[in-house]
């Protein structure tokens, strides 16, 4: 894919329907995939079967409705591109953060290896909101939700590849997330969305090049913590942008130039930061340093990371 | 040091060379890791090192160590040292 084809898939978005507007749809011949107890519930309400895996679709069908959190509705968007291109695909996000329900990318996970597939067929259709749904989320997952919110904006908005619109719409984005707080809020639903499909217009950093390479031997050698994406997101995003912001002016100069507060933004995200967790997952970013030095995310970080830079985190200097 | 001694430093980290690798005649064809991302971290490194932003017609058209102090003796930065 050429980043013309990029753009254009990134500038699509899907329709955005309400619970009512979903309900009151023709969807012709419609099925639900997803976990309980909410993909059972959304199918009672469409009185439509429900599915917990993709495998056991039938034939027959006009309309998928995915609910889930990213991985659940990445599946879904690749699936559909393999299977059925046809097929009308309604995501359904439980939990913000991976904001996949409006995004043309779609990441699949195979043991721990990430899978990237980007382009306008992974677009699904329609994304739709259940308000509810906030206050079913686990505080923990909410207040990691948060943090990939937060990641995305901030990421998108200091990439070396976003141009001045973007940059605008991301920091009136981030302006709003500031007065948003961290936990159970359905209006995280909305930012999450926006946010992710924004930074598919330019690109995600160091946050992410470090979520990608110790996602896995974190959950493989203390798997009796949270390391998901959004878990690694929220715990690295406030060191990162510490040394985002000391390795050279362009953090705090593009801020100014874009009406936003550095210091009001790093202030607001050491609330989440976590430093029992940081403890336990930095020997794994001492271990995987050469592997995050390569990762294609971390090569487009806004300052750039050197391989000296490992002593600023191993440091804690931020702190 | 010198902006040779600061070119040298900062190309070995973008592209993670081994030593012995760099040279003013290593070029984008010479090793794996001088891909299309690596265009963008030296553009940026390029900034935060020798305060000198290449555009991004500048930036593709940075294909040798050559060309890159050609670019910034263009800017005014001696590499006569």
């Amino acid at each position: 894919m050429t980043e013309a084809d990029s753009r254009t898939a990134a500038a699509r978005r899907p329709l955005c329907w309400s619970p009512r507007e979903l309900a009151d749809a023709d969807l012709g011949a419609v099925v639900v995939v997803g976990s309980p107890p909410r993909a059972p519930r959304i199918a009672g309400s469409l009185r439509c079967p429900w599915v917990a895996d993709l495998n056991q679709l039938p034939q027959d069908l006009d309309t998928l409705v995915v609910v889930g959190g990213g991985r659940r509705i990445d599946q879904a968007k690749w699936w559909r591109v393999q299977h059925r291109p046809g097929l009308r695909l309604v995501a359904i996000a439980t939990i913000w953060g991976s904001g996949a329900e409006n995004s043309p990318i779609a990441v699949l996970d195979h043991d721990g290896v990430k899978e990237i597939h980007l382009g306008e067929q992974y677009l699904p259709d329609v994304r739709c909101t259940f308000p509810e749904f906030a206050q079913e989320i686990p505080l923990s997952l909410a207040r990691s939700g948060c943090g990939d919110v937060w990641t995305h904006a901030l990421e998108g908005f200091l990439s070396p590849l976003a141009d001045r619109p973007l940059r605008e719409e991301l920091a009136a984005l981030i302006g709003d997330l500031l007065g948003l707080p961290i936990g159970r809020d359905p209006r995280w639903f909305e930012y999450s969305a926006l946010a992710c499909a924004a930074q598919a217009r330019s690109s995600v950093g160091l946050v992410h090049g470090i979520a990608h390479q110790l996602e896995a031997p974190l959950r493989a050698n203390q798997a009796d913590g949270n390391w998901g994406h959004a878990a690694l997101c929220s715990l690295f995003i406030y060191p990162v942008m510490c040394f985002n912001r000391q390795g050279s002016d362009r953090f705090a100069t593009l801020a100014a130039a874009f009406g936003l507060d550095a210091d009001g933004l790093l202030a607001h995200l050491s609330t989440l930061f976590d430093p029992v967790g940081y403890d336990r997952a930095l020997p794994e970013l001492r271990r995987h340093w050469a592997e995050t030095l390569r990762d294609p995310s971390t090569r487009l970080n806004s300052v750039l990371v050197r391989p000296g830079a490992l002593d600023y985190f191993d440091r804690r200097v931020f702190a | 040091m010198t902006n040779y001694d600061k070119l040298r430093e900062l190309i070995q980290d973008i592209l993670l060379l081994e030593p012995g690798e760099y040279s003013l005649g290593l070029g984008r064809g010479d090793v794996p890791t001088w891909d299309s991302l690596a265009v963008v971290s030296i553009a940026v490194g390029l900034d935060e090192t020798f305060g000198q932003h290449p555009s991004p017609d500048e930036a593709t058209g940075l294909k040798s160590v050559a060309d890159i102090v050609a670019f910034l003796e263009s800017r005014g930065l001696s590499f006569s040292d």
